[in-house]
């Protein structure tokens, strides 16, 4: 999974998102690290779409703009939630591993 | 909740800031288009300077890379089948453009070939090649279109596309046994290969297109989204 796909779909573990909101919320999660632009955002909105990890939830108009909210699916939470645990899993064994050198290094 | 606010753009600098995202929003394919126009508009808006006139280059790029992106993927309903058909069509009718640019480029120097091997037919040869450039310059152009419309029509799931496509395979097949009857394989090997080429890329696309997983594609009441 791509580093912006897991951030977008982080972005909609915590509930439905419109696409300026994924946007702030993907540039807070990374530490303003990663700034979506709004070709990648829809490309991936629409692959992750047709997926079936993320839906509609609504439509509102606000100030004659279309405001449409996405929302993680069942599959989509399984999904960030395996890869979460990918990741997770690789951090703690790098992180083991560092630890285990700078303790044999310092011995 | 983040809440989006679109920055202090006076009307006409809003105006023109838009009509440059809509107009690079064209390049996204039309089914594309009809759903999310609107929504990415009201978030490139959002994410708009003050003072902005005109969208930036980093978000032009990213828009032209997004549609290029959109343009590679099969549209919604549309089985992979089918998608990985309509390419093998729009590569046949560009391998058909590869001839056609080859036989013009190389036309001068075939004839002027021909002639030194055979100077006592040098009126004949000069006209035969003529006649043959002619040919190509009408038939090329009408293949090629043939085949982008039979791309056109089996990405949009029309039924009539499907059996044009079957026609036009039939009679591709009848001209490439002709032209091996004719022994082109010795004659003209080069060109035998490319025709053979080309006929395969056809008998890909039509094994593709009548597919299992293809056939309810054509069979809607309504055609896919334009």
């Amino acid at each position: 999974m791509q580093e912006a796909t897991f951030l977008i779909l982080t972005a909609l573990a915590s509930g439905t998102q419109h696409g300026y909101g994924i946007i702030s919320d993907v540039a807070d999660i990374s530490g303003g690290r990663v700034k979506l632009l709004a070709g990648t955002l829809y490309t991936a909105l629409e692959r992750l779409r047709a997926d079936g990890l993320i839906e509609v939830d609504r439509e509102e108009i606000v100030d004659n703009r279309l405001r449409r909210y996405y929302r993680l699916t069942p599959d989509g939470g399984k999904r960030l939630a395996a890869e979460a645990a990918r990741l997770h899993s690789h951090a703690t064994t790098a992180l083991r591993r560092l630890n285990l050198n700078l303790a044999g290094g310092a011995a | 909740m983040i809440e989006p606010e679109e920055p202090a753009l006076s009307s006409s600098e809003s105006a023109s800031l838009e009509r440059g995202y809509r107009r690079l929003l064209t390049w996204y394919p039309k089914w594309f288009r009809l759903q999310n126009t609107e929504e990415i508009l009201a978030v490139l808006m959002a994410c708009a300077q003050e003072g902005q006139t005109r969208p930036s280059l980093e978000a032009a790029a990213d828009l032209l890379k997004g549609a290029a992106r959109m343009r590679l993927r099969p549209r919604p309903g549309q089985p992979r089948t089918v998608f990985a058909a309509v390419w093998l069509m729009i590569a046949a009718a560009a391998a058909e453009l590869g001839v056609m640019v080859t036989l013009l480029a190389t036309e001068s120097g075939v004839k002027a070939d021909l002639i030194a091997r055979y100077p006592a037919y040098a009126h004949a040869i000069g006209h035969a090649v003529n006649v043959q450039v002619t040919l190509d310059e009408v038939v090329g152009p009408i293949v090629i279109a043939v085949w982008l419309w039979l791309a056109w029509m089996s990405s949009r799931g029309k039924q009539r596309g499907r059996v044009a496509l079957a026609v036009f395979f039939g009679l591709t097949s009848l001209s490439v046994l002709y032209a091996l009857s004719e022994g082109s394989l010795v004659y003209a090997p080069a060109a035998m290969s490319v025709g053979l080429g080309i006929w395969a890329i056809a008998a890909a696309a039509i094994m593709l297109i009548f597919n299992k997983a293809s056939s309810p594609y054509f069979q809607r009441r309504e055609p896919a989204l334009v």
